[in-house]
């Protein structure tokens, strides 16, 4: 597949050659899109959004081979604002239905995607952002740098403070924290 | 305990096979094709009345507070308020600021009033620009948090209406309430796509906040099948009624109810719920403000999540039904794939299995993960459709299930004396 070249068709206008460069990162798109959302319902209807804002806005993308970043950045822009409208219990909420995906019987699997939610929880927005896709999205510390738009050492640094708070956390008292008020 | 790099390192691969929905492209081509060629930027008013109210859907589910005060009347907000707030703001319970400033994108944003009490803050706020706001709403424009002295409240829900012309968005925003030693408010608000933070500061008068009618514990606790709910204080101000309390429920989150089944009803009349928020073991329940003439008040404690346990061995076909103790359960398709054995079910919204796996002969599958989760809207339900992923190679010949997890009724009633 040539990305500059479908680039350039979906510049002129061409929905199927967006629709192309769209589907063939489809996966990739779908966890971003989840891993914010919590959600199936939520992220489809982002990624819907999504597009639109693409079709709209590509001729405004100077560097074809950017494309999947660029597309990708305003994914994330998309989620947040979807997020902040929605606002922070439904952040949590949603944490808790995707969990519902996964009944795995007599293990403790069910425990640990809870501890995980629970653990993400203690972290501020950003320090969550930086674990998610660097551990649950797989991504290098450049992509999430470019994806957020924070310099290289600032997602270093939430990435390691964000692991450390986690730590302390798992280590110590914890019933108590009030979830909301943590910054 | 395991290490935390490893839980990552689980839930990465629990990630990783994750695979987008079956009707992504149809969705994504659908939204595609529904936007015009390019240049055609406003969308078509009516697209944005539905945006808008969908919003309202999502935010009205949480937190309203509230102090209130006697002021003016703040107009042209009729269509947006609830009952109580209309009649409050009809007797003037209002305190009118009136602060205009302008955001990047030339909109002018004025903050009309505020209302407040011991339970909220509301704000009530007109965004304009003649070159159009409504395509933009959400952009425009996020209140955050109120801050002032001995302050940080934080906004929960709101409401908002675009105009005809979609020139102007008249709106409501829910805060936590506010120190009555604050003389002075800060909105702190995000603007435009990219989220850059402003603020306005505006002055407030903390002897114009209203009265708390209500403040008493009630220290009650409810038996579910996995765990307790206690309530335990009651506080009503003009502007609402919240119920705070703690729980310790293992299934709570399980399924999508929440505290949907717990109702305050006054004087035998149901009053209206405005939301609820969980935070940790804590909740709080959010009602209307209570009718002047109180002569009874109790909570019912009707439905809630239950868990029911069960041993049931289901012979594997497709498109068949199955009872659960009385709950639906359909069984759509069953196939082997690269994943492993993939099995389709549908089932009510709000039921979820418990401790799942297949038999081949003498060999039991735990489940592994569940994709694809869709609703679907029944005559007179939503259902839910999922396929369960087993990670095996052989073809099962039954699935066997070992609990529920379901809306269940308690039909339980606290009493809340009243003096």
């Amino acid at each position: 597949m040539n990305v500059v070249r479908l680039v350039k068709k979906a510049k002129r206008g061409s929905k199927d050659a967006l629709m192309e460069l769209i589907m063939a990162e489809k996966d990739a798109m779908y966890r971003l899109a989840f891993t914010y959302m919590g959600n199936e319902h939520d992220a489809m209807d982002v990624l819907e959004e999504m597009i639109v804002r693409l079709y709209e806005n590509i001729g405004q993308l100077k560097k074809e081979e950017a494309f999947y970043s660029w597309s990708k950045t305003i994914l994330v822009n998309l989620c947040k604002t979807t997020l902040r409208k929605q606002k922070k219990v439904v952040l949590i909420d949603n944490w808790q239905s995707s969990k519902e995906e996964e009944q795995m019987p007599s293990t403790d699997s069910n425990v640990q995607q809870l501890e995980i939610s629970e653990m993400l929880s203690i972290l501020n927005e950003h320090q969550k952002e930086a674990i998610q896709m660097k551990y649950f999205l797989d991504m290098d510390y450049q992509t999430i740098a470019e994806l957020t738009n924070v310099p290289l050492g600032t997602v270093k640094s939430r990435i390691f403070q964000g692991l450390r708070k986690m730590k302390d956390y798992d280590g110590g008292e914890c019933d108590e924290r009030d979830r909301r008020t943590i910054e | 305990m395991k290490e935390i790099e490893e839980r990552l390192n689980e839930e990465k691969q629990r990630m990783a096979s994750m695979t987008a929905p079956a009707d992504f492209k149809n969705r994504l081509r659908s939204a595609l094709d529904a936007t015009p060629a390019r240049k055609h930027k406003r969308r078509k008013p009516y697209v944005l009345m539905a945006a808008v109210s969908v919003l309202c859907f999502m935010l009205v589910s949480y937190n309203y507070n509230a102090v209130a005060f006697y002021g003016k009347k703040i107009f042209g907000f009729e269509e947006i308020m609830t009952g109580t707030m209309k009649d409050l703001n009809d007797k003037g319970m209002g305190q009118i600021i009136d602060k205009k400033t302008t955001l990047s994108d030339g909109t002018e944003l004025t903050i009309d009033g505020i209302m407040t009490d011991a339970n909220q803050l509301v704000m009530y706020y007109t965004l304009s620009n003649p070159q159009g706001v409504g395509d933009l709403w959400g952009d425009v424009f996020n209140p955050d948090k109120i801050t002032g002295f001995f302050t940080n409240a934080r906004a929960g829900g709101g409401m908002a209406k675009v105009n005809d012309s979609g020139t102007e968005i008249k709106g409501t925003t829910y805060f936590d309430p506010v120190s009555p030693f604050s003389k002075k408010l800060t909105l702190h608000f995000w603007q435009g796509v990219k989220n850059v933070e402003r603020s306005i500061t505006f002055p407030y008068d903390p002897n114009k906040a209203m009265q708390t009618q209500i403040k008493q514990s009630i220290n009650e606790a409810v038996k579910v099948d996995q765990g307790k709910v206690t309530f335990k204080t009651i506080t009503a101000t003009p502007t609402s009624t919240v119920i705070e309390g703690k729980m310790n429920v293992d299934n709570f989150d399980r399924i999508h109810f929440g505290f949907e089944g717990v109702k305050l009803i006054a004087n035998g009349n149901s009053v209206d719920n405005l939301g609820s928020g969980v935070s940790g073991s804590k909740f709080d329940l959010r009602f209307d403000g209570l009718p002047q003439e109180l002569y009874s008040l109790e909570l019912a404690f009707s439905e809630f999540v239950g868990y029911q346990k069960l041993a049931e061995l289901i012979p594997l076909s497709d498109d068949t039904h199955h009872d659960l103790e009385g709950k639906d359960l359909w069984i759509k398709r069953v196939v082997t794939t690269e994943r492993g054995v993939e099995i389709t079910i549908e089932t009510d919204d709000n039921l979820l299995l418990d401790d799942v796996s297949i038999q081949n002969g003498d060999k039991v599958t735990p489940l592994k993960t569940t994709i694809n989760q869709r609703l679907e809207k029944k005559v007179d339900r939503f259902t839910s459709e999922r396929t369960m992923v087993f990670d095996t190679n052989s073809m099962p010949d039954n699935l066997l299930i070992e609990g529920i997890h379901y809306v269940k009724k308690y039909n339980q009633k606290i009493e809340i004396p009243v003096e």
